[in-house]
């Protein structure tokens, strides 16, 4: 045999790589070629033994922990760039998402708050504007007079020094028709309060006036209780607030003027 | 110029982790051993295979399912291990063995008949029984020979995932395992054999 099976070949053969023409013709060369067969045992022979011999190092056991580590690790942790672009939204639509639900959070407390504080108001005035009412009743029904009893404001006024802790103007001249009758030292809310009592035409008024503080605010818009007419004004050491069964225009009048007497100007008439 | 498998997809969304771990993880020893082949050293095996689990598992989403896993994740190892320190050694030898296939193709290389050993067959085959010949043998071939027999013979991997793992022609491949097995051969023959050893 001339023509040998080339080195090239004979490792194909061992390899199992030759096709199926070219492996007839090993075969048939093999055949007959001593010299080749040797060839093509010792390369078979040859891969077997260096394949036993390539698996020669196995790895450590703490290798493996460690790379499932960072396989867990690199799983749970975000890409750098998916990080990076989450964190690119979250600064813009995360803060904002932030700022909108801080800002609605703020709203609703302080609306909750307005509303209910607004509903406290609401519950005192009603509260307040009871109390005055049923005073009033009360002295109408009294057959005792009043503690003063005076059409004169410079007597009715200073029957007040020592018995309330503030003072308060009287008006000069009250509307046609109007009189002062006297006062009385009474309580709102557990406030010393002066209770005036005027009387326009066969109406009798209660005026009542108290210092400013937190427990007697403003009566608000002029209110309607068992069928009498509260009205009210405020300055800034008083609330006043007259209770009487005449007319509302009638009544506002003389609420004007005692506001008028006590700053000089119109400010405030419920 | 025709994409190789894993090339060609690029999908946004790629199988999960555990499917990762399903293919990568029984490839986990064989990896190791070809790193610690190739780096000579086993710390720096062990940087390599962590090297290369972690560039599989970023890189797995593009990988086609179905396509060859085993010769993806070698492709990665070796591409690794070139950019290493010992890898870029590595290199200038490649570029040598380069050299040295195209003098074979111009007829100055490897003689077919100088190739095999035909004068002492048995005292060659009792030399393959020899571990430690087999492995100096081994630790002799330059670093293409050696990947190729470590692909070839350890791996039992084709000529064609070869050539797709070293990104050479199979043509090379082929040359390169005739190479390499005849350097084995070479070396065995220079190693002394157990029989020689009874003798003395």
């Amino acid at each position: 045999m001339s023509d040998h099976l080339s080195p090239v070949n004979l490792n194909s053969l061992a390899d199992g790589e030759l096709s199926a023409e070219d492996l007839a013709i090993a075969d048939e060369h093999l055949a007959g070629c001593p010299s080749c067969t040797t060839d093509a045992l010792y390369q078979a022979f040859l891969k077997a033994a260096t394949a036993r011999a390539g698996q020669r190092y196995s790895p450590p056991a703490h290798l493996l922990k460690k790379i499932t580590y960072q396989s867990e690790r690199q799983t749970s942790e975000p890409h750098p760039e998916t990080a990076a672009r989450s964190r690119g939204r979250f600064g813009v639509l995360g803060w904002a998402t932030a700022a909108a639900v801080l800002l609605v959070s703020v709203s609703v407390l302080l609306m909750q708050r307005s509303v209910h504080q607004a509903a406290i108001a609401s519950a005192e005035q009603v509260a307040l504007v009871i109390e005055v009412s049923d005073q009033h009743i009360a002295t109408l029904a009294a057959s005792s007079p009043p503690q003063v009893v005076s059409s004169d404001k410079h007597t009715v006024k200073p029957w007040f020094q020592g018995r309330i802790p503030f003072s308060f103007n009287l008006p000069d001249n009250l509307p046609k028709g109007t009189t002062l009758d006297g006062a009385n030292l009474t309580y709102l809310s557990n406030q010393p309060v002066a209770q005036l009592l005027y009387s326009i035409g066969k109406h009798r008024v209660s005026v009542f006036v108290a210092r400013r503080s937190g427990a007697i605010r403003p009566v608000g818009p002029a209110a309607e209780q068992s069928g009498f007419h509260v009205m009210s004004f405020s300055t800034d050491d008083l609330e006043v607030i007259a209770v009487s069964d005449v007319d509302q225009a009638r009544l506002s009048d003389l609420v004007s003027v005692i506001e008028k007497a006590q700053t000089g100007t119109h400010k405030q008439v419920n | 110029m025709t994409l190789l498998p894993w090339k060609r997809a690029d999908r946004e969304s790629g199988p999960q982790t555990s499917v990762f771990e399903d293919l990568a993880l029984p490839l986990f020893p064989s990896l190791y051993n070809v790193a610690f082949w190739l780096c000579r050293n086993p710390t720096e095996a062990e940087d390599l295979v962590q090297e290369t689990f972690l560039k599989a598992l970023r890189g797995f989403p593009a990988f086609e399912p179905g396509t060859n896993f085993k010769a993806w994740i070698f492709r990665i190892l070796r591409n690794t291990y070139l950019t290493s320190r010992t890898g870029l050694a590595a290199m200038r030898t490649v570029a040598l063995e380069d050299e040295l296939e195209k003098s074979e193709e111009s007829g100055s290389g490897l003689q077919p008949e100088a190739a095999i050993d035909r004068q002492t067959p048995e005292i060659n085959l009792i030399r393959l029984s020899d571990q430690a010949a087999l492995h100096a043998a081994m630790e002799k071939l330059s670093p293409p020979l050696l990947e190729v027999i470590l692909l070839c013979d350890v791996q039992e991997m084709k000529y064609k995932e070869i050539a797709a793992i070293l990104d050479v022609p199979i043509g090379t491949v082929m040359s390169r395992i005739a190479r390499a097995r005849d350097a084995l051969r070479r070396a065995l023959q220079s190693h002394p054999t157990p029989i020689r050893e009874f003798r003395v």
